[in-house]
């Protein structure tokens, strides 16, 4: 076993004391970065990096990694206690963890997240040390043509989050795609709809996202006067430590979010936002009870926060074997190598094996802090809210307007942010469902440009899309999805007509 | 009023007169970004995590310098960044060739004269690189494909544009661009074979290239460099390209000329250093032509007609 020795070498070289307060503080230093809304794994990482100048480069590399590793966490807290994302792969967190939140159930949403959010890190770890250099070299041939599909099949979850209001859905999928064409297109480099120069940037969907949920939100408690269920003061470990029966409910749903994430993680130029919505699709289609999904459905809950920190190893894998990073976060750290004079390509594991192998061991190191500190800091954060409660409007407003203005350093976000707290109040208000709309703004841009590299590719022909093995291989899966419900869709109304002809 | 105004004007004035001699030696003041036009793991991003490093590691600066990407829209994106932070001199934003082209091809209302510019830390070739695999050796063997070619590079009207249209209008061969956002994407394109080949510059494949998984096959310079000994020209395979990348460095519209000249001295300090040679010029390989201040704008003036023409010529002018 090559990797368990090379491992073992890692350990021993980050087990000093230095190193484990480096990493410990790493966790706390993400997990807050990562509640705040706003600052995401980009950020925390990036607020990290003048630190490591100096520190021997496996310290170095473990804080930078352990910060990322931390905001997957960090990101849930908030989505779960204020409705307010951390950052986009927290989006889903949100639709299930705060509706737990409500009922009075907020702490064992942390902690069901907190065990799926380590179940699913180690098991994306668990493939970085044993699989890394196989799987990355196939992930390259996924190229332009399978992204799009990857894309169109993450815009087709929209139709899954609705519900029953298809039309509605459908609406606020247009205005997220228009939303989302705003500012310079790198295709052509033309810009569209730059009124003012920072637009030529396009809007950050974080601002949207901080906006629409958070303080949408907030908007829509004043009015209603909603007072947070948040039962009695309490430290006691049954509320947060989730039972057997919380835990069969959210084993199966976990371990799929942790493949999943792992493997979209890994593809160069996905990333785990959209991970979580194909699994949290997932889940809803093979749950037996999908019409919970929304009311803080533990599938739900589980699957996809297994999938965000899933998708952090994963995304090391195609930087580490070949120096192309997956993610903002991953970028950032291909920085970090270069700055610390290694050279991220296919010869960094034979030219700093060393180095690299420390800082995956500590990533495993971190990962169990940050499950024992995450469990551990349930009730001072549900106890928190508590004390907060009377003003939460307050608080929660002051932390939006901060993440909205740290994205930029400029206060034109803040500006996007209470426009999209306005349109979030109005879509709760008229009941029209948010999901959809973010994920437009997410997503698609992505396929718009991946599409147009792929018709590029193809020389002008669409056939690119039918030649190339995998591509076609996802677009039989696509169309034989949508037989299949259609198919399952007819049945299910000839049976209600049957139904309803006996019963006459 | 009048008064009031005119003494504000004065008290600013001599502010200004006491604070000019202070500035370059207190400069600067409060932490730095830099701004990189293009995806981490580019030359942008690389060039600018370097001197962020060195000028640290150098005591240059004794403030921390945070690196943003701000990529997209061949660096309309960065530059509708860097205008937005008018009159701070605490931005640099790395600059090439695209700095100059896409405001010439797309109609974005900025241009390199609405900047502030620092300084040209050199000159970056242009190589055409094909993945080992498909055993191309020179670009004979290229044209003797005879079909279309798709070929990869960062940006529309990017330098990389240019040299792949001249190269079509100088051999025949039939060339189809893909744009591609940032070096990262071109060489996971390459390395797959999703393209036939990549023009890029020699920082983001120089590890590819002596691990032999990619082999280039032509260089932009005038003559062979020292440190790519075996990478012939353009020219000398019958196609006459002569253009190089510039890297440059320039400042937010509407600082001070103190704020620059601070700039300047700053940026200077690191170039002469010993260690900026060895980790970045020479890795790299860029020929380190630095121009400052006026002689650097007066090049991006050149530079732009040059620009000009070949974009009119090739019908990529925008409005």
């Amino acid at each position: 076993m090559d990797a368990l020795s090379n491992l073992m070498m890692g350990f021993g070289e980050i087990l000093t004391p230095f190193n484990i307060a480096i990493i410990f503080a790493a966790g706390l230093i993400g997990t807050v970065v990562g509640a705040l809304p706003g600052l995401g794994p980009s950020a925390g990482i990036a607020l990290m990096l003048p630190l490591t100048f100096g520190m021997p480069e496996a310290s170095g590399l473990c804080l930078l990694t352990g910060v990322y590793m931390g905001t997957m966490y960090g990101g849930r807290i908030t989505s779960i206690l204020i409705n307010a994302p951390g950052d986009a792969p927290a989006i889903i967190t949100a639709l299930e963890g705060y509706p737990m939140m409500q009922q009075g159930r907020g702490a064992m949403a942390l902690g069901i997240s907190a065990f799926s959010s380590f179940i699913g890190g180690l098991f994306g770890l668990l493939v970085l040390i044993f699989a890394a250099p196989i799987i990355a070299s196939y992930a390259i041939y996924l190229g332009p043509p399978e992204y799009f599909l990857l894309m169109a099949t993450g815009l087709g979850t929209v139709m899954l989050l609705a519900g029953d209001q298809i039309a509605k859905a459908f609406l606020v999928t247009c205005l997220g795609v228009l939303v989302s064409t705003f500012g310079s297109d790198y295709v052509s480099g033309q810009i569209r709809f730059a009124f003012v120069p920072e637009l030529i940037e396009g809007i950050d969907f974080v601002a949207i996202i901080i906006g629409l949920y958070g303080l949408g939100e907030v908007f829509y408690n004043l009015e209603k006067r909603v007072k947070l269920n948040l039962g009695k003061p309490g430290f006691r470990m049954k509320e947060f430590i989730p039972g057997k029966a919380e835990l069969s409910e959210a084993a199966a749903p976990t371990l799929r979010g942790s493949l999943l994430g792992t493997l979209i993680g890994i593809v160069p130029g996905a990333g785990a936002t959209v991970a979580t919505f194909l699994d949290y699709a997932l889940e809803k289609r093979l749950s037996k009870k999908p019409e919970t999904f929304g009311t803080g459905n533990i599938a739900g809950l589980a699957g996809p926060e297994a999938t965000n920190n899933a998708a952090v190893p994963g995304s090391l894998i195609p930087l580490i074997t070949l120096g192309i990073p997956g993610s903002g976060g991953t970028a950032i750290m291909l920085g970090a190598l270069i700055m610390f004079g290694m050279r991220p390509g296919p010869l960094l594991m034979t030219t700093s094996g060393d180095i690299v192998w420390a800082m995956i061991a500590g990533l495993v190191l971190a990962n169990v802090f940050l499950l024992a500190s995450n469990v551990l800091l349930i009730p001072v954060f549900v106890n928190l809210l508590r004390a907060v409660q009377g003003n939460l409007a307050n608080v929660v407003i002051a932390l939006c307007v901060v993440g909205a203005f740290s994205l930029a350093y400029s206060p034109f976000n803040i500006w996007i942010m209470l426009i999209f707290g306005v349109v979030g109040y109005l879509f709760k208000k008229n009941d029209y469902p948010t999901g959809p709309f973010i994920l437009a703004v997410v997503l698609a841009p992505l396929a718009e440009n991946y599409f147009r590299q792929s018709i590029m590719l193809g020389q002008g022909s669409a056939g690119i899309f039918l030649d190339r093995p995998i591509s076609l291989t996802i677009l039989i899966v696509m169309a034989l999805i949508v037989v299949l419900s259609v198919v399952s869709q007819i049945r299910k109304s000839r049976k209600m007509r049957l139904a309803a002809a006996e019963g006459e | 009023m009048t008064f009031l105004s005119k003494a504000a004007g004065i008290a600013a004035v001599s502010l200004a007169l006491v604070g000019a001699p202070a500035l370059a030696e207190g400069f600067p003041d409060r932490p730095m970004e830099f701004v990189a036009g293009y995806g981490p793991g580019g030359g942008h991003d690389t060039m600018l995590r370097t001197m962020a490093r060195l000028m640290e590691q150098e005591n240059i600066v004794d403030v921390p310098i945070n690196v943003v990407n701000k990529e997209g829209g061949s660096s309309a994106v960065a530059m509708g960044y860097l205008n937005a932070r008018k009159e701070s001199p605490y931005y640099l934003m790395s600059i090439t060739s695209s700095h100059i082209a896409t405001p010439l091809t797309s109609n974005i209302g900025l241009n390199y004269a609405d900047f502030t510019p620092i300084a040209r830390i050199g000159i970056d070739p242009e190589l055409l690189v094909v993945n080992t695999a498909k055993g191309y050796e020179s670009l004979a063997d290229l044209k003797a494909e005879g079909r279309m070619l798709n070929v990869g590079g960062t940006a529309t009207g990017s330098i990389e544009h240019i040299v792949t249209m001249q190269l079509a209008e100088k051999t025949g061969m039939e060339l189809n661009f893909i744009p591609f956002q940032g070096d990262g994407e071109v060489v996971t394109a390459l390395l797959s074979n999703q393209i036939d080949f990549a023009i890029t510059n020699p920082g983001p494949v120089s590890d590819y290239l002596s691990s032999d998984k990619f082999k280039a096959l032509a260089i932009s310079t005038e003559e062979r460099i020292d440190s790519l000994p075996d990478v012939p020209t353009f020219s000398e395979q019958g196609a006459d390209i002569k253009i190089s990348l510039f890297r440059g460095l320039t400042a937010a519209p509407g600082i001070s000329d103190e704020e620059r000249d601070a700039l300047i001295a700053m940026v200077t300090k690191l170039f002469e250093t010993e260690a900026w040679q060895k980790e970045y010029i020479e890795p790299n390989a860029v020929v380190p032509l630095v121009v400052t201040g006026q002689e650097f704008t007066d090049y991006l003036a050149e530079t732009e007609a040059v620009y000009r023409e070949t974009l009119g010529d090739l019908g990529m002018l925008g409005n």
